[in-house]
C-alpha cells in the first residue's frame, strides 16, 4: 500500500509547471528543463501523480522513423489538488490527495 | 581441459544467435539509446508505458552530453521505480544468503585468528557478494525471470551439493568423481539455459534466467562452502602436517571464493547462455519472441523496439508440464547417482 506523504517540493514544482497552463498537453523533457529536475527525479513524481489520478497522460503519434512521444496534463482532480494546494499552503496545512493505485 | 574449449565453444554460439537477433532492433542506435531501451525492459509490466515514454523522450533530444544525462537520470529511475514485487522478495533473499556468507566468513577468521590480513579477505569477499547481488538485481526486476532463475539457481546448487555426496569434507577438499564437473560445468547449466528458454518463451529470457541462475546459485554454493570451512576447520586431507591450522582454513577460504564466487557464476552463465541460444536455434519462434512493438495509443505506426517483454512469453501448459516432468527426474536422477556414489 502507497502512502499519502505531503507532496516534495519538487512535485510542487511540476504541479505548478503543469498548472500554469492545465488544459496544454506537455512533454516530459520540456517539463524537467522547466522546472531543472533530472529525469531520473522527474519519471518517479509523474508516475506517482499517475497513479494519484492527478495526471493524465496521452501518445503523441510518431513521425517518420520517431517513436511516439508520451504527453501529460492535470486531470480535474489534479487542478482541484493544486488549487487547494497553493490555498492550504498560505493556510499551513497541505491537502493529501486520495490514492488511486488500486484503481489502476 | 575440457572445460575450457567447450567454454569458449559456447560463448562463439551464443555471440553468433546473438548478433542474428541484433538485426531486428530496429533504427540505428547509439549508446544512450541502447542503454535506454535495456532500462526500459526491466520496468514491470504495469510500468511498461514509462518505459515507452523515455524512450519516445530521448529521440528527441540532441547533443551527446544531453541524450546521456537524460539517459543515466532514466535508468535510475527504472532501476528504483516500484512495482518490485516478486523482484524484491528476491533481493532480500540473495542479501539474507550474502550476510549469512560473510558472518560465517568472519566468525571463522575469528575463530582462528586469522591475522589483521584475513580482514582484507573480507573486504574483497564483501565487494564478490556485492557485484553478484548488484548484477542479479536488474534480472531480478525483469518481467517473468525472478522464479524460474531463482529456481533455477536453485537446481544447481543443490546440484553440486548433492554430487559432493552431501558431505562438507568431499566439499571442502574437492573430492569429485572424474564424470562429475563435466556434469556440474556443461550439463547442468545447459539443463537450466534449456528450461529457462522454454519457461519465458524466448531466448532472451532463457539467456537471463540462465545468468540469474548462476548469479544465485554461486551465492548459494558459496555460503555452503563457506559452512564447510567453519565446520570442518583445518580438518580431513591432506593428513600430512606440513601446513598450519591457519595457512589451510585460509586457503580453503580462499578456494571458495575463487572458484564459487567466480568461476561457478561464470562457467555456469556461459554454458546456460549457449544452451537458451542454441534452443532457440532449434525453435525458431523463440529466437525473437523478446522483440515488443512500440505504439501509439490506439494503435500507430509500429517500431520495433527489444525493450522486453510486457508480459512473459509463455510457451503452452503441455509443454511446460513435460519440461518441469523433465527437470524433476533430471533432480531425482542426480540425486540417486549422489546417493550410490557416496555409498
Amino acid at each position: 500500500m502507497q502512502r499519502n506523504r505531503p507532496p516534495s517540493a519538487q512535485t510542487i514544482n511540476v504541479l505548478r509547471a503543469l498548472a500554469a497552463d492545465a488544459a496544454l498537453w506537455r512533454y516530459g523533457y520540456d517539463l524537467a528543463t522547466e522546472v531543472q529536475l533530472k529525469s531520473g527525479s522527474l519519471y518517479p513524481i509523474l508516475v506517482r501523480l499517475a497513479d494519484r489520478g492527478l495526471l493524465e497522460t496521452s501518445w503523441e503519434a510518431g513521425q517518420g522513423s520517431r517513436p511516439p512521444r508520451h504527453l501529460y496534463r492535470l486531470t480535474v482532480t489534479g487542478r482541484e489538488y493544486v488549487a487547494a494546494l497553493i490555498a492550504a499552503r498560505a493556510g499551513k496545512t497541505v491537502p493529501r490527495p486520495r490514492n488511486r493505485l488500486s484503481e489502476a | 581441459m575440457l572445460i575450457i574449449p567447450a567454454l569458449l565453444l559456447c560463448i562463439g554460439v551464443a555471440l553468433f544467435r546473438r548478433s542474428a537477433n541484433a538485426v531486428v532492433e530496429g533504427p540505428k542506435a547509439d549508446a544512450p539509446l541502447r542503454l535506454l531501451r535495456w532500462a526500459a525492459g526491466l520496468l514491470s509490466a504495469q510500468r511498461h508505458e514509462w518505459g515507452q515514454a523515455m524512450l519516445g523522450e530521448l529521440h528527441q533530444i540532441e547533443g551527446r552530453g544531453r541524450r546521456w544525462r537524460f539517459t543515466i537520470g532514466c535508468v535510475g529511475a527504472a532501476l528504483l521505480l516500484p512495482p518490485w514485487g516478486r523482484a524484491g522478495a528476491g533481493v532480500l533473499a540473495m542479501l539474507a544468503v550474502a550476510m549469512g556468507s560473510l558472518g560465517v566468513y568472519v566468525s571463522v577468521i575469528t575463530r582462528h585468528r586469522l591475522g589483521a590480513g584475513s580482514w582484507i579477505g573480507v573486504a574483497i569477499v564483501s565487494i564478490f557478494l556485492l557485484s553478484l547481488i548488484l548484477a542479479a538485481v536488474p534480472l531480478l526486476r525483469r518481467p517473468g525471470v525472478a522464479v524460474p532463475g531463482l529456481l533455477g539457481g536453485l537446481f544447481v546448487a543443490l546440484a553440486w551439493i548433492a554430487l559432493s555426496g552431501v558431505t562438507f569434507v568431499n566439499f571442502i577438499v574437492s573430492r569429485w568423481a572424474g564424470w562429475a564437473i563435466p556434469l556440474l560445468m556443461i550439463v547442468v547449466p545447459a539443463v537450466v539455459g534449456v528450461v529457462g528458454t522454454l519457461w519465458g518463451g524466448s531466448a532472451v529470457a532463457g539467456r537471463r534466467i540462465a545468468r540469474l541462475a548462476a548469479f544465485s546459485a554461486g551465492l548459494g554454493v558459496y555460503l555452503y562452502g563457506t559452512v564447510a570451512v567453519a565446520v570442518i576447520g583445518a580438518g580431513g586431507p591432506p593428513d600430512d602436517s606440513g601446513f598450519t591450522v591457519s595457512y589451510i582454513i585460509g586457503d580453503r577460504l580462499g578456494n571458495n571464493v575463487g572458484f564459487y564466487l567466480v568461476a561457478l557464476p561464470v562457467v555456469t552463465a556461459t554454458f546456460g547462455w549457449a544452451a537458451a541460444a542454441a534452443t532457440a536455434g532449434v525453435r525458431p519462434q523463440l529466437a525473437n519472441a523478446d522483440v515488443v512493438p512500440l505504439t501509439a495509443a490506439g494503435g500507430g505506426e509500429l517500431v520495433p523496439y527489444a525493450v522486453g517483454p510486457v508480459t512473459p512469453a509463455r510457451t503452452d501448459p503441455r509443454t511446460r508440464r513435460v519440461v518441469l516432468q523433465c527437470a524433476v527426474v533430471a533432480v531425482a536422477v542426480l540425486l540417486a547417482a549422489a546417493t550410490l556414489l557416496a555409498g
